[in-house]
């Protein structure tokens, strides 16, 4: 039952993801590259027009017209370039090796079938010769999630709670044994208690099930709680990555450092949380040129106006801002100590 | 300024084949707004909080229990004599792309309510389209910009100022935000709450903040009052700092457990929390019993045969419902930088 290989890793490169508006074809992703490590959790954080869940739906080769892959490549180990995949291939490969959990799961489930049965339904469009012995996965998926497996399997969706639905998104996702699984947004709209059961529930079958998991949110707590690496989002590029710890305790492109300061903390002193000037861009006003977050950061020089930000990598770490390029040293106290930190640990 | 007593209400659902079902929506709720104050209701989806808010807005009416509004019961008033009280409390709920009509221009959004209250004031009717300016500035935006947009013109940001405005075109006492900032962007947030602190302490507007996310009521002012709400009983209420950091009901402590901590910037509080977790349906309830029992990791036989009321005890500064209060720290604290 379960597959022999490791977790795949993937990695996307130059990916360009356009809209057709009025306006003419318009980037949501532009020039993005990012690797997901075989068996960690990556988060994509990023606010609304930040290209994330683009971005998602790319790893299957799903963006629907009027949108479209315009360049760039998104390598999946065991699959191949899935922006080159199409027609029988793409679909045997969505299910079987990239599970997705979709936004709002709680609501995407067929109201007029059980559970069970949209479970086999699935089975019978990946030509499942077993269909017993999948339903037995589904049932020990659900109870591994804490839930009464058979019950659940005789359920329509109206007799389950936001919670439970978002757990059968997951059972749905896996029960093909999928090693790849992306989760848009996995507990938006979900009570706080629930959404730390989710979230537990997301690192346990992570390791027990040797995944490679990516999390899209716009929330900081969620990939705070269950990612190993971050990705921070905006206008469809990406500003900063690195390990979950590091990023959030040294944070230093200023567009992560302003979001970090603008989430309402339960400690703390109020006055020093501020709101970002200005708004996230819309898919008709991202600048073309120069850095997509000029107009709200702090830190704007002329050279912001017309080049795009240099990528600056340093150890696992990376940040595309012109204003980390030359000022390393004084700018970012955080990151010597960081990297000396990390030096401790392996002595 | 507005006072509740006994508020409760019960819906009734109509349920197919087997006949209608109660469903205890408030179980005799007793609140307090002052005037300019700041008080938040927190709590999960469906433990009564949103129909508490539209109770206060006049939208919906108690089954028992009395609302007073400036020392008047409205009870005692007849549904129209009614009307220009709670027109003092306006509601702003948490969709800002539904709560404005779409083929309206910000500006024909305002005008209207404000022309009725020109008519009401005795005022020309050319005071609306400054006051409509004026309100604007208020709410932090520029009325140059956003008064000849239409709402989809505008971000999620700025139609929840202009939502703002709008309920403050008939100058009410207090506002009921629900959820009023869950469907922001995140960086923006925080824009809304400091607008809502701002219009406490300089119109001496009282905020009813109502959320599931305990940390946004803290930026509406610390000087507030919190109610914790769990399945239409308040179960622990106190000012809004001591609640956080010094929790005592298990229902709070959970709520507070939950909230994910910024690994990196915070380490989690050495006392979490952890509820059992809600049963498939309404089994496991004591009928005579603590609502919380049933989730709670500290019942005891006693909270399984009686149910706590809310009351104080001793040297502690919020009231509770729990026969076994204790003070836990299940709040994240921020790591100590170098």
């Amino acid at each position: 039952m379960a597959p022999e290989q490791g977790p795949p890793g993937v990695r996307i490169r130059g990916l360009t993801v356009v809209y057709r508006t009025a306006a003419g074809e318009l980037p949501a992703v532009s020039g993005v590259d990012l690797d997901l490590a075989p068996g960690t959790i990556t988060g994509v954080v990023g606010e609304s027009g930040s290209g994330k869940s683009t971005l998602a739906l790319s790893l299957l080769n799903a963006v629907q017209p009027p949108g479209r892959i315009a360049a760039g490549s998104v390598e999946i180990d065991g699959l191949g370039d899935v922006v080159a995949l199409g027609g029988e291939g793409l679909r045997r490969a969505r299910g079987r090796h990239v599970g997705y959990v979709f936004q709002a799961a709680q609501n995407s489930l067929n109201p007029l079938k059980t559970v069970g049965k949209q479970v086999l339904d699935l089975g019978r469009s990946h030509g499942v010769e077993n269909p017993r012995g999948l339903l037995a996965d589904a049932r020990d998926l659900l109870g591994r999630m804490g839930l009464d497996g058979a019950r659940v399997l005789d359920s329509y969706q109206h007799e389950l709670s936001g919670g439970m639905r978002q757990r059968v998104g997951i059972m749905l996702a896996l029960v093909l044994n999928a090693r790849l699984v992306v989760l848009d947004e996995p507990t938006t709209a979900l009570d706080m208690i629930t959404q730390a059961t989710i979230l537990r529930i997301v690192r346990e079958v992570h390791a027990e099930r040797g995944l490679t998991t990516l999390v899209i949110t716009h929330d900081l707590g969620v990939v705070a709680e269950v990612a190993d690496r971050l990705a921070v989002m905006y206008g469809g590029r990406v500003a900063e990555q690195g390990p979950t710890r590091e990023v959030l305790a040294g944070p230093r492109h200023p567009y992560t450092r302003g979001l970090l300061g603008a989430v309402p903390r339960l400690v703390g002193d109020i006055g020093e949380a501020h709101a970002l000037p200005g708004r996230p861009p819309t898919l008709a006003d991202i600048p073309a040129d120069g850095c997509v977050f000029r107009g709200r950061c702090p830190l704007r020089m002329d050279v912001c106006e017309t080049g795009r930000p240099p990528v600056v990598v340093s150890g696992s770490r990376s940040a595309a801002c012109h204003a980390l390029r030359d000022d390393d040293g004084h700018d970012d106290g955080d990151g010597p100590v960081v990297a000396a930190a990390t030096g401790e640990e392996q002595a | 300024m507005i006072n509740g007593t006994g508020i409760t209400k019960t819906f009734r659902q109509r349920g197919g084949v087997l006949g209608a079902r109660e469903v205890p929506a408030l179980r005799g709720v007793d609140f307090a707004v002052p005037k300019g104050g700041a008080v938040s209701f927190i709590g999960e989806s469906g433990c009564g909080k949103t129909t508490l808010g539209r109770i206060v807005a006049g939208l919906e009416t108690c089954d028992s229990g009395e609302i007073v509004i400036d020392d008047v019961a409205m009870s005692s008033l007849s549904h129209r004599r009614r009307q220009p009280y709670f027109r003092r409390v306006q509601l702003i709920h948490q969709d800002p792309y539904s709560a404005l009509n779409p083929t309206r221009t910000i500006h024909q959004a305002l005008a209207a309510p404000l022309a009725l209250r020109a008519r009401q004031t005795g005022r020309p009717r050319s005071w609306a389209d400054g006051r409509a300016r004026e309100l604007l500035g208020l709410v932090g935006l520029d009325p140059g910009y956003v008064l000849p947009r239409y709402p989809h013109q505008l971000s999620g940001g700025m139609r929840q100022r202009v939502v703002i405005a709008r309920a403050l075109t008939v100058d009410p006492e207090v506002l009921v935000a629900d959820e009023a900032v869950s469907m922001i962007d995140v960086s923006l947030r925080l824009g809304i709450l400091a607008l809502l602190k701002d219009l406490r302490e300089r119109l001496g507007v009282s905020v009813l903040f109502i959320t599931h996310d305990v940390a946004t009521a803290r930026y509406i002012g610390t000087d507030g009052e919190l109610y914790v709400i769990y399945r239409g009983q308040v179960v622990e209420r106190g000012p809004v700092e001591t609640v956080i950091s010094a929790p005592v009901h298990p229902y709070t402590q959970a709520l507070l457990s939950a909230i994910p901590v910024l690994h990196g910037l915070e380490s989690p509080g050495d006392q979490r929390v952890v509820p059992v977790e809600a049963s498939v349906g309404a089994s496991g309830e004591y009928s005579d019993g603590c609502l919380f029992a049933p989730r709670c990791p500290f019942r005891t036989e006693r909270c399984e045969r009686e149910r706590p009321a809310l009351s104080r005890n001793g040297d502690m500064p919020q009231e509770h419902a729990c026969f076994h209060p204790e003070r836990r720290s299940v709040v994240a604290v921020p790591v100590s930088r170098r």
